[in-house]
This record gives C-alpha cells, structure tokens and sequence, in this order.
C-alpha cells in the first residue's frame, strides 16, 4: 500500500511536470499569456510535489525502519545494542526529523521567493505595452489546455481522495497543486474560447488576475512561514506540511466553500438546512444541472435572430450556404455551433463615411460656420489654380519658388447602402476601408483637375452630381456589391490660413460695385441737371427774346405818343417826367440831401448798412462869418 | 472505487470536443491554408470546409485571407521633374494568389499578412520615388488633361511594383493601385498660402481700383454730357436773344422820329434801371426837386 502511495505521488509529480512542460509549449506557440502564468504554477506544483515525494520516501523509510525495530524486539531480549540513543538507533526518524526541521523550511523560503518574485516580475512584463500580443493559435491554446485540465482533474480527483487517510496526508500538497492547476488551466481555456468569440484582450486580463492569485499565495507561504515561528510543537501530533498552501487546496476544491456555507446556513437557520430534500437534490444535480445548462447554451446557438436592417451570411464548415444566403430580418433555424456561423452585416442601414475634413466635436456647437473660423479638423485638398499673377505681384509674394497650385479644404460626406453583400463580404477584407479609399482617391483626382474658383462657385453642384459618379464608377468596377446613395460638399473653401483675404476680394467686388454705382447716381444727377439748366437757360433766352421784342414795341408806341405831348410843351413834359420818374427811380434808395453852403467843408460819410443814430441827429454848424 | 457517471460523461464530452479541436480545422470561403507536417508545407486547401489534420506539432494550419487586402502606405516625400516636392501615399488593394509561394516567405513572421505589408510598403516607396521623378507637378495637378496624366502615373507605379513581385514571386498579386493623398511639405504649404495671399491682395486691389477708376470715367463722362448739353443751351439761348434783339432793333425808327426826347427818355429809363437795387443817393439843394429847399432853414440851424 505503501509503495502505492509512493508511486501516486510520483505521478503526481510526473504528470505536473508533463503538463507544466505541455502547459509551457501550448502556451507560448498559443501567444497566450494566461497560459505562460499558468505554466509557472505548473512549475511551482512541480517543486511541491517534489518535496512531498521526498517527504514521502523519508516517512516510508522510517517506517520500515520502525517495523524492523519492532522485529528485533520481539526476536531478542533487551540487549545493549537496544540500550543506545535514539538517534543511533533510529537513523531514518533522525533524517526525517532533520528534513523537516531544516529542509522544509528552507524550501518553503524559496517556494515564497519564487511565488513573490514570480508574481512581481510577471506583472511588471505583462504592464509593459509590447507584452500585449495577439492570440495566434486560438483553437490549439484552448483545446491543449482543456486537454490539460481534463488530465489533471482526474489525475487531481484521485490524488486527493487517497490523501483523506490520515497517513497518505503527503500526497495532499501535491494533489492541491493538481486540482488548482486543472482549474486554472481550464480558465485559460474558457478566455482562450472568449479570445476565439472576438474578445482578444480576455487572455490578457486573464493573465493579470492569475498574477494575482500567485500574489496572494505568496502572502498565504509568507504568513505561514511567520505562524511557523510560534506554533507550539506537540510530540505525536501530525503536522501539515509548511509548503501546503490552503488557497490552492480551496482553489482546487471549491467544495468546500459550498460545505462551509451550508454549515453556516444550518448555524443561522437553526436547523440543517444541508440535510433537506432540497439542498440535496440541488448538491446531487448540480452537475447535470451545469451540463444541461451548457446544452441549452449550445442548441439556442441553432437559432439565429436578424434584426431589422441586417442581413446575414451562413457557412457551415467554413463554406457558404447558397441556398439559404443571405439571410433576411427575423428568425432562422441552422446547425449548432460550430458546425454553422452566421455573419451579419448592417446591409440594409445607410452607412456614411467622409472625405477630407473631418467634423470637429469640439467646435459642432458653434452655430456659424465661417471659412475664416476652425470648425473641423482641416484636411487640404491641392487644387488646379488658372489664375495667373501679374511680374510684379508674382516677384513680390516669394523669393522662394512656390508651386503654381493652390489648397483648398473639403469635407465630402458619402451615404452608401450595401446591395449586393455576397460582394461585399467575399471580395474584399475591409469593404468599408476599401469604398473610403476609392472615394478619397476620386475626391482627389476631381480636384486637381478642377480651377479653385471655379468649384468654390459656379461649378459646385456639379461637382457633387460628378464625384457620385464617379465613386459608383470605381465601386463597380472593383464588385463593392454598394450603391452610393448621394455624395454632398459639405465643406468647400479655402484654408482657415488665407479664407479671410478670399472674403476680402468678395469685399472689394462689393465696393467696386458700389463705387459704379455711386458714379452713375451721379452720372444721372449732373446730366438731369444740367438738362435742366439748358432747357433753363434757352427759356429764359426766349423769354428775354420776347421781352425785349414786346417790350421794344411797346416803347416804340409810347415814344409814339410822347411826341406830341413833347412837342407841345417840351421843358414841362420833360420837367413831369423826369420828376415821375426820379419818384419813382428812387422810392426806395437812401437819400441824403445836404442844405448846406459852407461847401470848402469836407462832410464824411460812413455808408454802412446800418448808419449810426449819432449820425441821424447830426448838427451842421453854423456858417462862418467872414 | 465507484464511477461517478456525470465526471465520465463530462469527460466524455470534453475530450471528444477538445479532440474535434485538435484534429480539425476549418478553412473559410474567405480564406486559403496551408498545412505543413514537422513544419514542411504539405498540404495547400483552397477550397472552404472542414479538414482533418494531426494535432500540433505534428502538423500546422497556417491560414490567410484570400480575400483583397486593403494597404495604404505610409506618406512619403519626392522630387518632381521640375524641382517641387510632393508628398505622396497610395492605396494598394492585394491579395494571396499563391499560398503555397506565399506562406514560406512570411511564415516567421507573426502576422505574415502584416509582414507582407511592410515589404510592399518599402517597395512602393521606392516604386513612388521613382515615377514621381519622372513627371512634372502639372501631370498630377492640372485643368488641362482631364486626369489623364494623373491615371497614367497611378499606373506606372503599379506596373513597377507588379514586375518587383514577378521577379520575387511572392504568391502575392496587386489587384489595383490608386493614389490617395498629395501634399506639400509643410514649409512649402506655408509659402502657398502666402502665395493664394498675395493673390487675393491682387484681386481685392484690382477691385478696389477698378471700382475707383470706372466711377471717375462715369463721372468724368456726366460731367462732359452736361457741360455740351449747356453750351448747346447758351448757345441756343445767345441766337434766341439775338434774334429777339434784331426785332427789337427794328422799333429803333420810331425814335429817330425826336432823338432828343429819344435820348432824354432813354437816360430816365437808365436811371430808373440804376437805381433798383438799394442805392444811397446825396443830392443838394440845387438838385430838383431838392432845390425846393433852397432858402428854408432848417431845424439844424433853428438851433
């Protein structure tokens, strides 16, 4: 029995050894990181159940050294041979005894060092960003490691049932190791299978949280080893192992957390709660109960649901279904996974993508959009420019050679629909990256071969309807299995850099315009005017014609008259019409008559508008005597 | 010791799935595979459906994408025939014609399609280099051609880079090639816009005078139409007071009938006329009719 015992442990230690070597390989030609920490437990379980093999041998030689003790005893009387120490006499006990005394202890440093500084160094690898690698092989990582769990589980189970007696207790630290590492492994496996669904970094994070459960075990040794120190030694009474860890014992047996919580579900409920119908059947099932869960899992996958605006690709075995593709909206029956997959793809939904500038989020708030404000990320077109500039301008703006184009910003939203998505999925890796490639290198080949001006204005509109076509064009011709619902011009005007001097020359046309326009009001005013003043003139020419011809006629008939009343009385018509007409002459002007005789005086007079009132009462002086 | 009959089922089931796992492979309507045996390719499938094969490290899959892969390389800078740089990237659509050509050339690779990337990335760089030397910068950006210089370059450097992979057959073909980006370097950029500036300074100025320079024609021709359109009046207005006065002049026999009274008349009539607007007249008592104050004191001399 006893050699049996020994044999399990060796292959334990074999079949730790064996999978830690599998573990290693599998996991390194994976690209699995949980699979490279996992190995490293392997390894530590290696370690333990080579001790525990060891351990093992020396118990086994101190009892048969023992047995042959008792033999002697039996066969002789007490001689002085038996009379001598114990030590002389029992050599295995005292190896066994200095094994455990120094050897364990010792081991148990190393096994916490290499836990500690295992879990250390793998974080500090796993932090670093060129760590994180791509899974390559997917499918052999999660099925070496099912393999691998499967192995060690049974491997595991047994180990840890024949440990239960009390004198195979050795074979417990190994059996631990056993069961805790077929759980691991078959974590890695589960992250693997989600790695393989289209969860690449699982395996990662996976890795992270195996870093620190070798962390915590390394605290566990730690703490032990400290414990170590003051625990009372009892003569006879049987020990556990130092290197036993009871986190791996509990990782390998989850069990026993089960047991412990049913426990405490009887202390709190105040009856045994673990010995009802319920809690039995439910302990007994549990298993099926897992298993019939996972078939369920596997047959909702014969059933597959498209949503509105999808449609759907089936394959099985890797090989399209023609007869049932694509699928439309709503629900289809097909093999379980993974003998069919289905693909899905948004073929209905309108997709847009966009050309040049990109939309800035920061700035969608602004409700403007002006060419001389940054409203996206600005991405420049180089543009076709026909103007040509004048000797001196073209001296003036480089002394460096500049090439004769021009950059323009442009942003070109693009609405495709998938038509055909057999085309769409088979033809090309990356359709959508593909169709934005084709659309950019048309945006581009359509602007280096347009003017500036030209696009900015007039040829705006039609440049939107051309680029449409053209990107049907090119997707056709490359089987896109897409149709492009419309292509705007979101954005088109030169770069934030210059846009303020473009809206300068817009500037100047208006005050151009409004300068032709002034000088043509004017044009308008001094002609009417002057039409006018012509007209006035010749009117007034007419008028002074008239005048002067009735009013020559009319002195002539005067004059005609006159004669004879002058002829009659020459000096008295004379005398009447020079007084009528002085009268008359001089009604209005200012008149001074001087009366005076004294005429060798100098009499000044001021003639201002306004005479001054000393002047109004003047006093002419009296005439000198002689 | 007794079986439990769920761990041999779940064990049944397990090693039958990881076995499946192990011993089969699907290749996929989007793919090719290749399997090798102690690492020698052995086996090229081309076809999708389900293989089986011995398990790793007997044999291997290494699988590809048959599909057209989409590469865009990196943007790299050039010279043009006339002296300008130009910056450049194109978008190259390729796939695995020939997994078996194709496999052991990036086999040791970790991601052999990326691994073939990078190789055609340094080859289109140089294949870019080269035929962006060979044109001048109005091939790729001009209004007069259409595009047609633009699509001949793309094709240049797809015929170069077709007869680099004819020489080094990599199981890799160029299903197309399409220029995607054109700039200039950022210094070169900086004096275009100053350039696309000082065109604009031009216009708004040309504008600005031509505005300035039209109004003073319009005005200066106004002013023209108005100063003929008064001549012609003044002219007209001088014959019609002519003609008014040649009728006038007829009247002049009647007073030769008495010239004195004529010219007395005449003077009375000139003095009338002189003293219309507001005059300031002395007179003194020899004056008539002033001279009625001849001889009467007046109030100064009651004084």
């Amino acid at each position: 029995m006893d050699r049996t015992i020994q044999k399990n442990g060796l292959v334990n230690l074999l079949a730790l050894l064996a999978a830690g070597a599998a573990g290693l390989a599998a996991a390194r030609y994976a690209g699995s990181l949980a699979g490279l920490v996992s190995a490293l437990f392997l390894g530590l379980g290696v370690l333990v159940a080579i001790v525990s093999w060891f351990q093992m041998r020396l118990e086994e030689r101190e009892r048969v050294e023992k047995l042959e003790v008792d033999e002697l005893a039996k066969t002789r009387s007490a001689s002085a041979m038996f009379e001598a120490k114990d030590a002389e006499l029992f050599p295995a006990q005292r190896s066994r005894e200095q094994f455990e005394r120094f050897f364990v202890p010792a081991f148990t440093v190393l096994l916490l060092v290499l836990q500690a500084g295992g879990a250390y160094l793998l974080w500090r690898w796993l932090s670093r960003s060129t760590t994180v690698a791509e899974v390559k092989e997917p499918i052999t990582g999660l099925s070496s490691f099912g393999l691998l769990a499967l192995v060690l589980f049974l491997l595991g189970r047994f180990s840890a049932t024949v440990a239960r007696l009390q004198r195979h207790r050795l074979l417990r630290p190994g059996a631990n190791y056993l069961l805790c590492n077929a759980v691991l492994c078959l974590v890695v496996a589960l992250g693997l299978v989600a790695v393989w669904a289209g969860f690449p970094k699982t395996d990662f994070y996976v890795a992270h949280v195996l870093c620190g459960l070798l962390g915590l075990v390394a605290l566990e040794t730690l703490i032990q080893l400290v414990l170590e120190i003051y625990r009372p030694r009892v003569r006879g009474k049987v020990e556990r192992p130092l290197y036993e860890s009871r986190l791996i014992g509990l990782l390998g047996q989850p069990e026993g957390l089960v047991t412990t919580a049913a426990q405490a579900m009887d202390y709190q409920f105040g009856f045994k709660v673990s010995e009802t119908w319920f809690y039995r059947f439910f302990e007994k099932a549990l298993g099926w109960l897992i298993l019939l869960q996972a078939a369920a899992l596997l047959l909702s996958t014969c059933v597959v649901f498209i949503e509105a605006g999808e449609q759907g690709l089936l394959e099985r075995f890797g090989q399209r279904v023609e007869s049932r593709s694509p699928l439309g909206p709503g629900a289809h029956l097909k093999w379980p996974w993974p003998i069919d997959r289905v693909y899905r793809f948004g073929a209905e939904q309108i997709q847009s993508f966009t050309v040049g500038s990109m939309p800035d989020p920061a700035k969608e708030q602004s409700r403007h959009v002006l060419w001389g404000q940054g409203h996206s990320v600005e991405t420049n077109f180089l543009v076709a420019n026909r103007e040509q500039l004048s000797q001196e301008a073209a001296s003036r703006v480089a002394s460096k050679r500049t090439p004769p184009v021009s950059l323009l910003t442009v942003s070109v939203p693009v609405y495709f629909q998938i038509t055909n998505l057999v085309d769409w999925a088979y033809n090309n890796e990356d359709a959508s990256t593909l169709l934005e490639d084709l659309s950019t290198r048309e945006v581009l080949r359509y602007l280096v071969g347009v003017d500036m001006n030209d696009i900015m204005s007039q040829g705006r509109g039609q440049a939107a309807q051309d680029l449409g076509e053209r990107i049907q064009a090119a997707a056709n011709r490359y089987n896109l299995g897409a149709r492009i619902v419309s292509v705007g011009l979101g954005d088109l005007h030169p770069p934030v850099k210059v846009a303020p001097e473009y809206e300068k020359v817009v500037a100047a046309i208006q005050t151009k315009q409004a300068k032709i326009l002034a000088a043509q009001a004017d044009d308008i005013r001094t002609n009417a005017l002057a039409g006018a003043q012509a007209v006035s003139l010749t009117n007034r020419a007419s008028a002074e014609r008239r005048s002067r011809e009735i009013g020559a006629l009319a002195r002539a008939a005067l004059f005609t008259n006159q004669i004879p009343a002058f002829e009659a009385a020459p000096s008295v018509y004379a005398e009447r019409t020079y007084l009528q007409t002085f009268a008359r002459a001089t009604a209005n002007a200012r008149k001074y008559v001087l009366l005076t005789t004294n005429t060798q005086d100098v009499i000044t007079f001021d003639l201002q508008e306004s005479i001054a009132q000393s002047l109004l009462n003047l006093s002419v002086p009296a005439p000198k005597t002689k | 010791m007794k079986r439990n009959p769920l761990t041999l089922v779940i064990g049944l089931v397990l090693i039958l799935i990881f076995g499946l796992l192990l011993f089969t492979f699907q290749v996929r309507t989007t793919e090719v595979a290749v399997v090798t045996t102690f690492g020698k390719p052995t086996r090229p499938i081309t076809e999708p459906n389900l293989y089986f094969k011995w398990p790793w490290p007997i044999q291997k899959v290494w699988s590809f994408d048959r599909r057209v892969q989409n590469f865009e390389d990196r943007l790299t800078e050039g010279l043009t025939r006339d002296n300008f740089n130009l910056l450049t990237s194109v978008y190259v659509g390729w796939k695995v014609s020939d997994p078996t050509a194709f496999f052991p050339r990036f086999a040791d690779s970790a991601n052999p399609i990326a691994a073939a990337e990078t190789l055609l990335d340094q080859w289109l760089g140089n294949a870019k280099t080269a035929v962006v030397g060979k044109h001048p910068l109005a091939d790729f950006v001009s209004t007069s051609d259409d595009g047609a210089s633009f699509v001949a370059i793309e094709t240049e450097i797809l015929e170069a880079i077709r007869s680099q992979l004819h020489t080094n057959n990599l199981g890799l073909e160029i299903a197309f090639l399409g220029l995607k980006r054109l700039q200039l370097p950022e210094s070169v950029t900086q004096s275009v816009f100053e350039r696309m500036t000082s065109e604009r300074k031009v216009l708004a100025d040309r504008f600005q005078y031509e505005g300035e320079a039209e109004a003073q024609r319009i005005r200066s021709d106004a002013e023209r139409k108005a100063a003929e359109a008064l001549a012609d009046a003044e002219g007209q207005a001088t014959e019609i007071k002519g003609k008014g006065e040649a009728e006038a002049a007829k009247s002049l026999k009647v007073f030769q009938q008495s010239p004195e009274l004529a010219s007395f008349i005449f003077r009375l009539s000139a003095l009338e006329d002189s003293l219309k607007e507001r005059s300031v007249l002395i007179f003194d008592q020899h004056t008539p009719p002033f001279d009625l104050f001849r001889g009467v004191s007046t109030n100064l001399l009651k004084k």
